[in-house]
């Protein structure tokens, strides 16, 4: 929905299969939607015959950790089947969050959408595995867009328009859309004449739990993911500044910073049964009280640690190639009770929600986002509310600032569900566990 | 036509069996196919090597002014028929939108020069892996190591409606990315070609090798504004952000930086256009609602003279469609656009500089604040320090946060020649070339760098 009107309606399907084979040592890959026993023998000569055109240049045997092969299901579980429901009671919760906003002078666009997704799949492979899973996502939000006095501002909630979780149409009926529609407005309109964020000034910095997903997404997941540490990616996605002889020894971060990987967390966009070499899910630690010690790791790269996956390859669908992503790597709840809590022990600072800019180095290391809307912190207490706020760092010194985390009660499964990597491109869906949290002389206000 | 999934016979059966399945008052079929080929190499060996055949039939139906879409890849008569009924249902159960204007009536396409070559159709695994090989030996014969990838890819777009509309068009590319990596330094090159014979493998090769060679060891440079030195690849990033304001929604919508402000200037001398007949670029005379692309001026000698629309954003905004819809139809952008070429040698650019920046490439560039086309990016693989017209020493990458159109505001010299670069993965397919010089800017502005 936008301003009133439906913007788009759209409902998108895709079958066919993919062979993945490795011949003399190399690996190939092929892929068609036309599913018949006499196109999958053309396609996996395909990738034989691709495989070996990879020998060309080989160095050494790929070689592969071991998987034991299992025959298995799984399915996300959840309480209403989004696909069971009718596009008419789905439609309604947008239209009546969409008129609630514009019931608020001053705004220029008004916006409200949700997506449902599912897909189905079967893995096999020559080691004997046969796994079938159905894996289902629900998500969405709204938007309000205020123009005027040389600015653009935007609000939305619970994040982005792309919130996104694994289960069914409770994902997004938690959330209240409609009660929270004219706070979504009203902040819009009011950051038009909100004081700009702080010129290249040095504070405190609170991130809401939504921030804080995407910042751990950006500067703990891809610099985790052992294909860009080996170099796989190093032309396209970057390489990570986490070089596996600093795997147990590298201080990421303080010893507030407690940073999972965790492929079975409820609600995850990076939770399933089995990932797409076929190997189960695992949960583990990236980051154990502030020290890097884990990796996202496929079954070859596993090989070259001499140790076994823990199961992160996934394609985005039949066509595509599975490549190490983030399943759910989820900052740990701390102690630090409520954001309300957390303000009150803060002297001075920001307080900063909701992504809106976001950018990093292709090792991970200097990072720059900016969020929606900010708020003075002064004596404990939320003041002015602040415009365009952005901040910027380091990533093992950010995160050696961090002295506070809110508590378990402050803690929501958010997630990421466009994230990009790989050529051809693909795009997945992960899942980022995070609280607010507070961070200490961090360099703020980039824009004039 | 080897290569190619369908051809125009049957791509027009596909979409004539979807207007047929459609129940509503006008109904709209886009047929795409396309054959991607992509063999990645890192740590100078081939280690993803992938071909996939895809293609989707997307129907629009529209009822009174209710529309909606359905997309399906399977594309038996029961395929089309389910995803045809879909779009229907969704159609009469959406809510009324008095601004759509129904779709555009059939216009006439005129000719472009083929995008289509038969070679690059033909193009085999062994042929791209020899191509990988010919850009790793290069690295390795001076103990660099090599990443990247080269792929051939074959696409065909046919649009169909229950007005009349026909269009069809078959498109080929090849291309070629190489970065080069030392220990402790790097550098990129890239190369785009309809023709994979004519794909300049040892030239991007020895692009990228020969500058790696003299990025290792790079040195602090203290953030700051300074003069740059922009090779295509990032002039390609600038123009990219721009185009996304230089369309008829970015108005409506109040985002654009040359809103209100048509026919006043907008940036420095340079000039730039929408060119889809440019045979130099990836021709294509249509858009996807089936509507002929007209060539347009969107910055004149830094005059802002006009921005790209669609059938729906034109309506809205009582202006000529000039054929502009993108495959998801979320808002026109203008996808063959070609930013004018100057009179300068890229050495000639270098010498022209006191002291200053020379940029390879941006990195995961976003916006900071659209209206004013702030963007934030990193540097990446060559970065340089120039000194009274010369390169004196490689820099540690910068981040940046600048405006891009005021960064335009202070062209000092163009380049003569101009790179072909493509961008805009959607729908599957890449519906963007670009066609971009080197540039010399006055002032760009470093906020931030990292420690390599």
């Amino acid at each position: 929905m936008k301003n009133g009107r439906l913007d788009a309606v759209d409902r998108s399907d895709s079958f066919g299969f993919g062979v993945r084979a490795m011949a003399d040592g190399a690996w190939g890959f092929a892929a068609s939607q036309i599913v018949t026993a006499q196109e999958a023998d053309r396609v996996g000569a395909l990738a034989v015959e691709i495989a070996k055109a990879s020998a060309l240049t080989k160095k050494r045997d790929a070689t592969l950790a071991p998987v034991d092969p299992v025959r298995a299901t799984y399915e996300t579980p959840m309480d209403f089947d989004p696909f069971a429901m009718s596009f008419d009671d789905r439609i309604k919760l947008l239209m009546n969050a969409e008129v609630r906003m514009r019931e608020r002078k001053g705004l220029r666009t008004t916006r409200a959408a949700y997506a449902v997704w599912r897909e189905d799949k079967l893995f096999m492979s020559s080691e004997g595995a046969d796994i079938t899973q159905r894996l289902t996502e629900v998500g969405g939000g709204i938007a309000a867009e205020a123009v005027g006095n040389g600015e653009l501002q935007i609000r939305t909630y619970p994040d982005g328009l792309r919130y996104q979780n694994a289960g069914g149409w409770e994902i997004l009926t938690r959330w209240d859309l409609i009660g929270n529609a004219e706070r979504v407005a009203d902040e819009a309109v009011a950051l038009l004449s909100a004081k700009p964020c702080p010129q290249d000034a040095i504070t405190t910095v609170i991130l809401s739990g939504n921030q804080l997903s995407l910042q751990c997404h950006e500067s703990c997941g891809h610099p985790i993911e052992l294909d860009r540490a080996l170099g796989s990616e190093a032309a396209f996605a970057g390489t990570s500044f986490l070089t596996p002889d600093k795997l147990g020894t590298f201080r990421y971060g303080s010893s507030q910073v407690n940073i999972r990987i965790d492929a079975t967390s409820e609600g995850g966009l990076g939770t399933f049964g089995f990932d797409d070499e076929g190997v189960p899910a695992s949960e583990g630690w990236a980051v154990k009280d502030g020290i890097f010690v884990g990796y996202l790791m496929s079954r070859e790269t596993a090989a070259a640690l001499g140790t076994r996956s823990n199961g992160t390859m996934r394609a985005d669908g039949w066509a595509r190639v599975p490549i190490i992503r983030m399943t759910n790597v989820s900052v740990m709840p701390g102690s630090a009770g409520t954001l309300d809590d957390l303000v009150a022990d803060t002297d001075d600072g920001i307080l900063m929600d909701t992504n809106r800019s976001w950018s990093i180095d292709d090792k991970r290391f200097n990072f720059q986002f900016g969020t929606e809307i900010g708020w003075e912190i002064k004596k404990g207490k939320r003041r002015d509310m602040v415009r365009n706020p952005t901040y910027t760092g380091l990533t093992p010194e950010f995160w050696g600032s961090c002295d506070a985390i809110c508590s378990e009660s402050e803690w929501v499964m958010w997630g990421t569900p466009n994230c990009g990597k790989g050529q051809p491109g693909q795009g997945a869906h992960t899942g980022h566990g995070a609280a607010p949290a507070r961070f200490r002389d961090v360099r703020v206000g980039v824009i004039k | 036509m080897s290569g190619i999934l369908f051809g125009e016979r049957e791509l027009r059966g596909i979409a004539e069996r979807a207007l047929r399945a459609a129940k509503g008052d006008q109904a709209e079929a886009l047929v795409i196919g396309r054959t991607g080929s992509l063999t990645r190499f890192a740590n100078s060996a081939i280690h993803q090597n992938v071909t996939s055949r895809e293609a989707d039939l997307r129907v629009r139906v529209v009822v009174g002014t209710r529309r909606a879409t359905a997309t399906t890849n399977r594309l038996d008569d029961e395929g089309i028929r389910r995803a045809a009924e879909l779009a229907s249902d969704l159609a009469r159960r959406a809510p009324e939108d008095p601004t759509f204007p129904g779709l555009p009536a059939p216009r006439v396409i005129p000719s472009s020069p083929s995008a289509y070559v038969e070679k690059t159709a033909e193009a085999t695994p062994l042929d791209r892996a020899r191509a990988v090989k010919t850009m790793c030996d290069s690295a390795t014969a001076v103990r660099l190591i090599a990443a990247g990838f080269v792929s051939t890819n074959v696409q065909e777009i046919a649009v169909a409606s229950t007005l009349g509309t026909w269009a069809y068009a078959p498109e080929t590319f090849a291309e070629a990315q190489i970065a080069a990596i030392g220990d402790d330094g790097s550098a990129f090159a890239q190369r785009v070609s309809m023709d994979v014979t004519s794909l300049d493998v040892n030239g991007a090769a020895a692009e990228a090798v020969g500058k790696a060679t003299i990025a290792q060891h790079p040195r602090d440079l203290a953030p700051g504004t300074y003069e740059v030195v922009l090779a295509p690849y990032a002039v390609r990033d600038m123009v990219g952000f721009l185009g996304l304001q230089l369309n008829g929604l970015a108005i409506e919508e109040g985002r654009s930086f040359v809103g209100g402000k048509i026919g006043r200037s907008v940036t420095g001398p340079i000039t730039l256009v929408e060119d889809p007949y440019d045979s130099r670029s990836i021709p294509r005379a249509f858009d996807f609602e089936g509507q002929p692309s007209d060539r347009v001026t969107l910055i004149e000698k830094g005059v802002a003279r006009g921005v790209v629309y669609d059938s729906v954003t034109a309506h809205r905004g009582k202006v000529e469609n000039t054929g502009h819809a993108t495959p998801f139809l979320i808002q026109p952008a203008p996808m063959h656009m070609r930013l004018e070429a100057g009179d300068k040698t890229r050495d000639q650019l270098v010498a022209g500089v006191k002291k200053g920046v020379l940029v390879t490439r941006f990195w995961y560039t976003r916006w900071v604040h659209q209206l004013r086309t702030i963007v934030t990016g990193m540097t990446r693989d060559g970065t340089f320090a120039i000194l009274d017209g010369e390169i004196v020493h490689p820099v540690k990458n910068f981040r940046f946060t600048q405006s891009y159109h005021e960064a335009l505001g202070g062209v000092r010299g163009i380049s003569k020649d101009l790179s072909l670069l493509m961008t805009g993965e959607q729908f599957g397919l890449m519906t963007s070339a670009q066609r971009v010089p080197a540039l010399h800017l006055a002032a760009f502005t470093f906020t931030g760098s990292t420690r390599y």
